[in-house]
């Protein structure tokens, strides 16, 4: 994540690289570019604190649910380090809405649309499971999208990127993040035992 | 009857650890955050049960998981408590085990590697 002070919205600007979540109450502006990944951002309007998550489930999800799914046991812990945030901001999973953004298709062959769809029914169970309410969702085509969000309003906005050009950089890290996720799907936390 | 207490506020993570746990006979108590626990667990003891392990997420509203565990030990010091969470820095791990913790997995856990870890403590 980069913080840019001299921009043209006059308020500090924070950009999401992928992989990224923050959460905050400052009056600010969080930013971010995305293709395959999925941008979360959740609002807590009774205490204007807001934030973002950028990540990808490394893979389609099987059949089970996200429960007994291995690949979905990812995308939980990347909601939980944004929920985490949330939390230590002062929020509180009751009074939380969602708008959820990305899962587009890029590539060819039946992967690429199965990690997509799979992504988007991961958004979808994970936000009923904890009912958080899903104010705005713009999922799945083959679009790249540029998304603004103001934490502290609840406020954002989508701009689709026609030219596949636009932010290659950009989108040079989101595949070098989808490649280090798809190798360590499997992996998992440390496990301390302390007697 | 010995339960196993799973603190946490997301219910996706409550459920997904009574998922992985269920094939071990135990009773499974859920709260939402460390309060709520300390609650239900004397409500547990008060029917004359008991409590074998504990599990708890530490970033919680209410009462995180660091200040349940130091709560819990004032009045037991040695059903184990287990933390479970996305947190990973040596400094919150060190506040974890002075405060009482017995052990430490940081998310996303396997559902094998959950079973092995509960069972040992509860032996």
């Amino acid at each position: 994540m980069i913080r840019s002070e001299s921009n043209r919205f006059g308020k500090t600007l924070y950009i999401l690289y992928p992989g990224d979540y923050f959460a905050t109450s400052a009056n600010c502006l969080l930013a971010t570019v995305t293709g395959s990944c999925v941008v979360v951002c959740i609002h807590d309007a009774a205490r204007n604190i807001g934030g973002m998550g950028h990540f990808i489930l490394p893979g389609a999800m099987g059949t089970e649910g996200i429960i007994a799914d291995d690949i979905a046991k990812q995308g939980i812990a990347s909601m939980e380090h944004l929920m985490g945030e949330m939390v230590k901001q002062g929020s509180s999973r009751k009074s939380l809405r969602a708008i959820l953004y990305g899962a587009g298709v890029f590539g060819s062959g039946a992967s690429a649309g199965a990690t997509s769809g799979g992504n988007i029914r991961f958004l979808h169970e994970y936000f009923s499971l904890e009912k958080i309410h899903v104010s705005r969702e713009d999922l799945g085509g083959t679009v790249r999208r540029k998304i603004f969000f103001c934490p502290r309003t609840g406020v954002s906005y989508r701009k689709f990127l026609k030219n596949n050009n636009d932010h290659s950089e950009f989108m040079k890290l989101e595949n070098e993040y989808i490649s280090y996720m798809f190798v360590n799907k499997e992996k998992c936390g440390r496990i301390i035992l302390f007697d | 009857m010995k339960h196993i207490m799973i603190i946490d506020d997301s219910p996706t993570i409550r459920t997904s650890v009574e998922y992985a746990l269920m094939g071990l006979g135990y009773p499974i108590a859920n709260a939402e955050n460390g309060s709520d626990a300390l609650k239900k667990i004397a409500a547990i003891k008060g029917k004359g049960d008991d409590v074998a392990l504990c599990i708890v997420d530490v970033n919680m509203p209410v009462m995180d998981g660091i200040t349940f565990i130091g709560e819990f030990r004032k009045d037991d010091k040695f059903t184990p408590v287990l933390v479970l969470t996305t947190e990973s820095e040596e400094q919150k791990i060190r506040a974890g085990k002075e405060a009482g913790a017995s052990g430490w997995i940081v998310k996303p856990f396997s559902n094998q590697d959950m079973v092995k870890v509960v069972q040992r403590l509860v032996k």
